[in-house]
């Protein structure tokens, strides 16, 4: 019976509560065995004295740790044996420390059961007796808790690893209660709202809305709320909108939020993920922005091409249509003026005629093609092209002097590119002059001039070369009297979109330099010592033969 | 003398196009491929009006316009343009252009237009002469005539005009007949129309047009 007694108070040191309030007293020692029997753990008496040895367990201790309860009576391994040398300690000191202060003990350590596997237990236990000698009797229980341990140890591993996805994200990531207030508020949201989480944290998630957007902001929640149910597949697992941010410091950039439920212990409870939209919207706009730009570039250049070809092709209309009436009359007026009618029907053919091929040569102009390099008679094109660039010119009002050398040698072009470049540079010097608005000198000058080919190259250099082929080149330059080009624009003139012009593109320079290396030249810029800016650029001669030759045909 | 349209444009094919077309209306016609060989051309003394290209090598039609109007000639102008844009349109019309057509143009408008100018010059120059007749008539009185005219033109008596001129009243009616006369009017209402009208033109230095106004 004094077993009996015993094992009552390890139950009631065990559970915490004495055996009568339970109901379940045990009507036998056979009872009570089988109730040790059957303990998932084991209870045990010891001495309080160096790993603790033993003089009673109960069978649960095989289980526990591999050994025979008579192994461990007999004392032939001590529990300090097999409990981890990294928690003896700890729980040395614990259970000191309650005996001195006759309180009951509670500790977590691991031991290493017989078979070498390490576990987790839980031990609670009291001082039941102190020996003569003054050594404490403990009695107590201790159980396997290596489960919980493990699935606690992969909760704060998964909470730590969530934890750190949620720091890591660029979203911010809220959560918030059933009423909205915020619980926590992740890195990026601090970035994000510049609050830090302990000024927010409590506070109403609205405040992280602007002002003028509350009333939809608090309708959404309700309707996440209303909506979103974390145990019905049915539903959808998160809503989004989007709307405007509030920062601490006022500003306001567009965000897009979703509210998500999570299912907590008592209530439903909401992640607020919010991202900042300010600079994909930035790049939406500035999309949007190119694309008009562009379509309004192509209009702008179909417009310009085709407004001195419309020029062009309303001169013969008018033509024909004054012949055509004026045939009409002389024909109402009777045989005597036949012969006239027939002069304006004659005259009103030739026009056609005429418009006709001016549309083939826009045609030629601005049918997409290859590019298609042929020996060109310099001065025609130049001539052509000024021809074309004159329309253009007089109505904005320029004159473009053209200065030529008496002889042009041939060049390989494509002339229609060249021309194009031609064209564009003096475009752009026209714009150039315009800008400045200087209403003086409204001139500029289209020169060629035939240059030796390694300028930069010593005399010695060039005197060997003049014996073996001179390479010659022709150089093209557009002179204008205009602001000129702002030193510290440089290189960059010539990056597409680089533009100085309140209208345009700036793809002009970059396009005409490219046309200008597949030509195996070069095109530059210089300020002119006087004012404005020439551009010009080189196109290698066909071969010394051509030049001797010349443009004779 | 005889009112011919000048045409000037740099076209040939335009020029000699509606040449034609105004050779089939009867219209007399010159043609001149610049601005420039129309003003070599013009003397202040042509009849006519003028159907002019707005944009063309050398000076633009509407520098012409403005030539033209320094010369303070009567001639209409009919501007015609391949590019139908406004800022010119009104630029020309501002500065008293006749008519502004789009190339290609509508020739029965073209004709209906050019027969309205010279319909329009016409009369211009017979007001232009009545006004140079009627300076000229005025121009001819003497000092002193020329205060008993406008004294008469206030409607004051002979009596009232010699004292305030300090001459006899026999010297005013003297005077006024001359004035009658060299004004070639028989009524005082003529002489106070006459002397309105000398008044408007004083006051309007600058019309519009400078048609009124003797070079």
């Amino acid at each position: 019976m004094n077993q009996l007694r015993e094992f009552r108070e390890v139950m009631d040191s065990a559970s915490g509560q004495p055996y009568e309030r339970s109901g379940v007293l045990p009507s036998s020692p056979n009872r009570l065995e089988t109730l040790l029997q059957n303990l998932p753990g084991m209870a045990y008496r010891c001495l309080n004295r160096t790993h603790w040895p033993m003089d009673f367990v109960s069978d649960g201790c095989f289980e526990l740790c591999g050994y025979h309860r008579s192994e461990i009576e007999n004392q032939s391994v001590l529990w300090g044996d097999f409990t981890h040398p990294q928690d003896i300690r700890e729980v040395d000191r614990k259970v000191r420390l309650a005996t001195e202060q006759r309180q009951p003990f509670e500790v977590e350590y691991r031991i290493i059961a017989k078979d070498g596997t390490q576990k987790w237990v839980w031990e609670r236990g009291r001082v039941v007796d102190i020996r003569h000698d003054g050594v404490a009797v403990l009695e107590g229980f201790i159980t396997d808790i290596t489960d919980r341990k493990l699935s606690e140890a992969a909760y704060i591993h998964a909470n730590a690893f969530a934890q750190a996805v949620v720091d890591s994200v660029t979203e911010a990531v809220i959560t918030i209660d059933n009423q909205g207030h915020i619980e926590s508020f992740n890195q990026a949201a601090q970035g994000m709202f510049a609050f830090r989480s302990t000024e927010v944290i409590g506070d109403q998630c609205r405040i992280l809305i602007r002002t003028s957007n509350y009333r939809e902001f608090d309708q959404f929640f309700k309707h996440c709320r209303d909506q979103l149910d974390p145990g019905n597949p049915a539903r959808p697992t998160s809503i989004g909108m989007e709307t405007r941010g509030n920062k601490k410091t006022g500003e306001f950039f567009p965000v897009h939020l979703t509210i998500g439920p999570v299912q907590d212990k008592i209530e439903t409870k909401y992640v607020l993920l919010i991202r900042d939209l300010t600079e994909q919207k930035a790049a939406e706009k500035e999309a949007a922005d190119q694309r008009e730009l562009l379509a309004h570039a192509d209009r702008l250049n179909t417009l310009g091409e085709t407004a001195g070809i419309a020029h062009e092709i309303n001169q013969p209309l008018t033509a024909i249509s004054m012949y055509a009436n004026s045939g009409l009359s002389f024909l109402d007026r009777g045989p005597k003026d036949l012969s006239r009618a027939r002069e304006a029907l004659n005259k009103l053919s030739e026009q056609a005629h005429r418009a006709g091929a001016i549309i083939e040569h826009m045609q030629k102009m601005t049918r997409p093609r290859d590019s298609r390099h042929e020996i060109t008679n310099c001065e025609s094109l130049i001539r052509d092209v000024h021809k074309l660039a004159e329309v253009e010119a007089q109505s904005r009002n320029f004159v473009i002097v053209l200065d030529l050398p008496v002889k042009i040698p041939r060049v390989k072009c494509d002339p229609i590119q060249i021309q194009q470049v031609i064209f564009n540079l003096l475009r752009n010097g026209m714009e150039a002059m315009e800008s400045c608005s200087s209403r003086q000198e409204r001139r500029i000058i289209l020169s060629v001039r035939v240059i030796k080919d390694g300028i930069n190259k010593t005399m010695a250099d060039r005197q060997i070369s003049d014996k073996q082929t001179i390479e010659k080149q022709i150089k093209i330059s557009i002179v204008d009297k205009g602001p000129g080009i702002p030193t510290d624009v440089g290189e960059q003139l010539y990056q597409p979109f680089a533009t100085t012009k309140s209208s345009g593109m700036g793809l002009g320079l970059s396009i005409s330099r490219s046309i200008i290396s597949a030509h195996h030249g070069v095109l530059e810029y210089a300020n002119n010592p006087s004012k404005g800016a020439t551009f010009y650029f080189t196109l290698p001669c066909v071969s010394l033969d051509a030049l001797v030759d010349q443009t004779g045909e | 003398m005889v009112q011919k349209v000048f045409i000037i444009d740099d076209d040939v094919a335009v020029r000699d196009a509606m040449g034609m077309l105004l050779d089939s209306e009867d219209l007399p016609h010159v043609g001149f491929e610049s601005a420039d060989s129309f003003l070599g051309f013009y003397d202040g003394n042509q009849s006519g009006c003028l159907v002019l290209d707005i944009r063309m090598p050398g000076m633009t039609g509407l520098e012409l316009q403005k030539v033209m109007s320094k010369f303070q000639s009567l001639l209409p102008i009919i501007f015609i343009t391949g590019h139908g844009d406004i800022p010119m349109a009104v630029e020309a019309m501002r500065h008293g252009a006749f008519d502004f057509l789009r190339k290609p143009i509508q020739e029965p408008v073209l004709i209906q237009r050019i027969k309205q100018a010279l319909n329009v010059e016409t009369n211009l120059q017979s007001r232009k002469l009545t006004r140079e007749k009627l300076h000229d008539r005025i121009d001819s009185l003497t000092h002193r005539e020329f205060q008993v005219f406008e004294e008469v033109a206030q409607g004051h008596a002979n009596k009232a005009i010699a004292v305030t001129l300090d001459i006899s009243e026999r010297t005013v009616e003297v005077h006024r007949a001359q004035v009658m006369k060299k004004l070639a009017t028989r009524s005082i209402a003529e002489v106070v129309r006459i002397h309105i009208e000398f008044e408007l033109f004083k006051q309007f230095r600058n019309p519009p047009r400078n048609l009124l106004q003797k070079p």
